[in-house]
C-alpha cells in the first residue's frame, strides 16, 4: 500500500477468520479460513540489510554478516530440528531487515557450538549472541520475563534460584562424610570444590553433591568448599547478555579466592569449568581447572568397587565441557570403570552431541523457548536415548538431571532413569541404590 | 615449402599473449585483428578493472600491446579479417582482407584468439526486460560506467541506491541453448559490486544467485572482501521477472533460504551475462575447417591434457575461443598456444632438413 509514495508491507497476523477492507471502495470482506500463506507479508518488499550495521558495530557481533548461506549449520542446529531457526536463517532474516535485537529468535540460541564447529565462515554465535543480546539488554529491549527474573535473583543473591546463600552448604549436612568448609576452617587445601548453583540447591544436585562427597572422600582427596562465601560464577548468565553481571560476579569471586590457599578449582558444572578456563583469564585470573571427570577419571583403577550395577546406559555430553573445552574421554573413563555397567552410544554423541537447551540461558527460558518451538530439547534429547533401549541417562552437567527427569515424565519414558556419573560410581561403590527421583 | 611464420587470428589479450610468446622464443607473428586497434573486448567494451584484482584495465592492456607492436619479429595487421585459407599444415597461405585489399599472408601454423561476445540479454527467456527499462543493464555496460567514474540510473542520471546483480543471464541454461557456466560472471559481478560499494558507499548492492562459482583463490580474493568487507548482500535465490514499480524497478524470485517468494525494489538492475563464441570466432572456425562444439566454441581436440589443439593440424586456439575463460585462462593457454605452434614448425623444418 503506497504512503507518502513509500510502500508499506501488510502486516502478518495470524487469525482463524479476518476482515479485509478494500482500500479503494472500502467495501468490507469478511474471510472465513483458516491461516492463509497469502496473508503473510511479502518477504522482501522495501526491506534492507540495514539490521546488520548494528550488529557488525559490536564487539563479536561482526561475524553474523559472513554467512555465504551454505546451511551447514542448519542440520546441527539443535533448535532447528525442533523449530524454525538456525544461523543460516538468522541470517537472511537479518538481511530482510529484521531487528535482531528485538526478535524472539534473539532467544533461542543455546549456545552449543555445533554450527561453529561446521560453520566455514567462521560466523560465531557464541561471540555474536552475548553480544547482540547484551546490546538488547542495554537497549530497553524486551527480555523474557523468566530471563530477567534469574538475572535479578543472581544480582541479589548470587545464585540463579534466588536462594538463601546462608543455605549453600545445607546439603552437606546429610553427606554422610564431613565436608570441610573453608570460610571456617581456614588452611591450605589441595582441591577447592566449586559446588555451584545447582548442586547446592536442587534437591537432585544435593543427591549428586553428597554422592562426590562420599567418593572424593573415600578415594582420599584432600577438599574443601566455600560454603556460604560462594558465588555462581554466571557464565551462563554473561551467555545469556548479561555480562556486566559476569564481570562483578567475577571481581567478588576473585576476591574471595584470593582468601585462600589451594591448588586447584575442581567443580561440577561445565558452564563453570568453561568460565574459569576460558573467561577468567582472559580478565587475568588463571588457575588450575578441571571439572570433577578430569579429577576422578585419572583414580578410576583406585576406586572400591562394592558391587556390579548390572545397567545399560546412554551418555548425553554437556556441550560446554565436549564441544566448548574438548573432554569426552574423562565421563566416558569413568562410565566404562565402573562394574556392570554397558555404554551405548547415542548417534549423536561427542563431538555432535545433542544439546539439553539449557546453555546460554535455555536454563531459564524453557516457557518461552516452548511457545517457539514444536518440543523441549530436552525431550528431544530423552526420546533420542530412551530409543537406545538404556535403562539410564547419564550425565554430568548439573542443568541436566532436571531438565531431563522432567522430559523423561513429559514424554512418557518413565522407565528411563537420569543420574549424574558421581550417583553410578558412589551405587557402586556401595551406597544405597537411589530412590525413585524426588522433584 | 614450409614457412617460420605463426599467424595469430585476434588482437584481445589472447591474441596478443600469443604474438609475443611467439616472438619471445624466436618464432616470427603475424597479428591479424579485426577492428582498428588492439585490445580485444576489454578495450572494446570500456572494461574498468580486471578481475579479480581490480586493477585498472586499460594500462594493463596497453602494456600488453606496446609489448607486441614494438617487437620486431610481430606484424601486426589491423582492421583486417581472414577470407580465405588455401595451403596444408606448414604452408597456408591466408587471404587477409585490411585496408589496402586482399593479401596473401603464409604461415606454417594458426592460432585462433577470436575470443567470445557477451551473451545478448534479450534472448534471456526469464523476464528481465533488458531492451524494456533503461535501468536494465548488463556488466560490460556498467564496465563502461565503472570506466567513466559515474554509476548513475540510465533513465534519470541519478546515482542509484539499490542495485542487485542477477546471475547466470544467458548461462547454465538449455532452453537458451548454452548449457555451459560462463565461468567468469560471479567473480566478475562480484567485482563491480565492490567498485559500486566503494564509488557510492551509501548504496545497496545485492547478488542474486543460484551457487557462487568463486573457483579457486577467487574465493577469498573477491567474494568474502565483497561480503566481509565491502558488504556485498548475496542472496542465494533466483530473479524471474523484473517489473516497473513507479520511477524504480521491482525484482521478483525465490528466496531460497527461507522458501518463500521475494521481490525487492531496485533502482539499478544488472544482468551478468554469459560469454558466447564470438561472431569471429564461428566464422575462422568454418573457414579453417576446424570442429567446433554445440555451443560454437572451437573444440579442444586434444583433451584436457593438450587443451589448445584443434581438429586440424597446424590450428590452435587458445582463450575464450575455446569456451568461457578469464584473463588468467586466456593468456595461459596462449602461451601454450605460441609453444605448441613454434615447436610444430620448428620440428617439420628438422624433419626437412635433417
Amino acid at each position: 500500500m503506497p504512503v507518502g509514495g513509500r510502500k508499506v508491507p501488510p502486516r502478518a497476523v495470524e487469525k482463524e477468520s479476518a476482515t479485509v477492507a478494500s482500500p479503494i471502495s472500502g467495501r468490507e470482506v469478511v474471510l472465513d479460513a483458516t491461516w492463509n500463506r497469502m496473508f503473510e507479508s511479502r518477504v522482501l518488499t522495501d526491506t534492507g540489510p540495514d539490521g546488520f550495521e548494528p550488529i557488525s558495530a559490536l564487539a563479536g557481533g561482526e561475524s553474523l554478516e559472513w554467512c555465504y548461506g551454505c546451511g551447514k549449520c542448519i542440520p546441527v542446529c539443535p533448535v532447528d530440528v525442533v523449530g524454525e531457526y538456525g544461523p543460516r536463517k538468522l541470517h537472511r532474516k537479518v538481511q530482510t531487515g529484521t531487528d535482531l535485537l528485538a526478535d524472539p529468535d534473539l532467544w533461542l540460541c543455546t549456545t552449543c557450538g555445533n554450527c561453529l564447529r561446521v560453520c566455514p565462515k567462521e560466523v560465531d554465535m557464541i561471540q555474536i549472541m552475548p553480544a547482540v543480546r547484551e546490546a538488547a539488554l542495554s537497549g530497553g529491549n524486551t527480555v523474557p520475563s523468566e530471563l530477567q527474573d534469574v538475572f535479578e535473583k543472581t544480582f541479589r543473591y548470587g545464585n540463579a534460584l534466588g536462594e538463601n546463600p546462608r543455605r549453600r552448604a545445607q546439603w552437606a549436612k546429610t553427606a554422610g562424610v564431613p565436608v570441610r568448609i573453608l570460610p571456617s576452617d581456614p588452611g591450605p587445601v589441595d582441591v577447592l570444590f566449586y559446588v555451584e548453583d545447582y548442586w547446592s540447591y536442587h534437591p537432585r544436585g544435593h543427591d549428586a553433591a553428597r554422592a562426590f562427597a562420599r567418593v572424593a572422600t573415600a578415594l582420599g582427596i584432600d577438599w574443601a568448599i566455600l560454603g556460604h562465601e560462594e558465588k555462581t560464577l554466571g557464565d551462563s548468565q554473561r551467555l545469556a547478555g548479561e555480562n556486566g553481571l559476569f564481570d562483578a560476579l567475577v571481581d567478588d569471586v576473585t576476591a574471595t579466592l584470593a582468601k585462600y590457599d589451594f591448588t586447584r578449582i575442581v567443580t561440577p558444572d561445565p558452564h563453570a569449568f568453561n568460565a574459569l578456563v576460558k573467561e577468567y583469564p582472559k580478565r587475568g585470573h588463571v588457575f588450575e581447572a578441571l571439572h570433577y571427570t578430569q579429577l576422578l577419571a585419572p583414580l578410576a583403577g583406585q576406586i572400591a568397587w562394592a558391587k556390579e550395577l548390572d545397567l545399560t546406559v546412554t551418555f548425553h555430553d554437556p556441550c560446554y565441557l565436549g564441544r566448548h573445552n574438548g573432554e569426552y574421554d574423562a565421563p566416558r573413563t569413568l562410565i566404562q570403570a565402573i562394574p556392570g555397567v554397558k555404554l551405548t552410544e547415542m548417534g549423536r554423541c561427542r563431538e555432535n552431541g545433542y544439546c539439553c537447551g539449557g546453555g546460554g540461558g535455555g536454563m531459564w527460558l524453557d516457557g518461552f523457548t516452548r511457545s517457539h518451538t514444536a518440543e523441549r530439547l530436552s525431550e528431544r534429547r530423552v526420546r533420542e536415548a530412551a530409543q537406545t533401549g538404556a535403562d539410564v541417562l547419564v550425565v554430568c552437567c548439573p542443568y541436566e538431571v532436571s531438565r531431563f527427569e522432567d522430559a523423561a515424565k513429559s514424554t512418557g519414558h518413565d522407565q528411563l532413569r537420569v543420574l549424574d556419573i558421581i550417583e553410578l560410581i558412589d551405587q557402586a561403590m556401595g551406597a544405597p541404590g537411589l530412590g525413585p527421583a524426588s522433584g | 615449402m614450409s614457412c617460420d611464420t605463426v599467424a595469430v587470428i585476434g588482437g584481445g589479450p589472447g591474441g596478443l599473449r600469443a604474438a609475443h610468446a611467439i616472438a619471445e622464443v624466436g618464432g616470427q607473428a603475424v597479428l591479424i585483428e579485426q577492428r582498428d586497434f588492439l585490445g580485444g573486448a576489454p578495450i572494446a567494451e570500456n572494461y574498468a578493472g580486471i578481475t579479480p584484482h581490480g586493477e585498472p584495465a586499460r594500462p594493463q592492456i596497453e602494456r600488453m600491446v606496446d609489448l607486441v607492436t614494438a617487437h620486431p619479429a610481430v606484424q601486426v595487421r589491423l582492421g583486417s579479417g581472414v577470407t580465405a585459407v588455401s595451403g596444408e599444415p606448414g604452408a597456408f597461405t591466408l587471404t587477409v582482407r585490411g585496408p589496402d585489399g586482399d593479401q596473401p599472408v603464409d604461415c606454417g601454423a594458426v592460432i585462433v584468439a577470436t575470443g567470445f561476445t557477451h551473451f545478448d540479454p534479450g534472448r534471456e527467456t526469464q523476464m528481465y526486460g533488458y531492451y524494456e527499462f533503461p535501468d536494465v543493464i548488463a556488466l560490460q555496460d556498467l564496465e563502461a560506467m565503472l570506466s567513466a567514474h559515474e554509476v548513475v540510473r540510465p533513465s534519470n542520471g541519478q546515482p542509484p541506491q539499490r542495485v542487485c546483480f542477477i546471475q547466470c543471464v544467458g548461462s547454465r541454461d538449455r532452453l537458451i541453448g548454452n548449457e555451459y557456466c560462463s565461468k567468469v560472471c560471479c567473480g566478475v559481478a562480484s567485482k563491480e559490486a565492490i567498485e559500486i560499494r566503494q564509488m557510492l558507499p551509501n548504496s545497496k548492492v545485492y547478488i542474486f544467485y543460484i551457487d557462487m562459482r568463486m573457483y579457486g583463490y577467487w574465493e577469498n580474493q573477491i567474494y568474502w572482501p565483497a561480503q566481509e568487507k565491502h558488504h556485498v548482500q548475496y542472496v542465494k535465490g533466483m530473479i524471474t521477472e523484473v517489473l516497473a514499480k513507479g520511477d524504480r524497478l521491482l525484482v521478483r524470485g525465490e528466496d531460497t533460504t527461507m522458501g518463500r517468494p521475494m521481490e525487492l525494489e531496485m533502482d539499478l538492475v544488472v544482468l551478468s551475462v554469459g560469454m558466447e563464441p564470438s561472431p569471429g570466432t564461428r566464422a575462422v572456425a568454418k573457414l579453417l575447417g576446424v570442429k567446433q562444439n554445440k555451443f560454437g566454441f572451437i573444440d579442444a581436440a586434444g583433451g584436457p591434457l593438450d587443451p589448445v589443439a584443434t581438429s586440424r593440424e597446424g590450428v590452435f586456439a587458445c582463450g575464450a575461443a575455446l569456451g568461457p575463460a578469464d584473463l588468467e585462462d586466456t593468456v595461459s593457454s596462449a602461451a601454450g598456444a605460441a609453444i605448441k605452434a613454434v615447436s610444430f614448425l620448428r620440428s617439420r623444418a628438422a624433419a626437412v632438413t635433417g
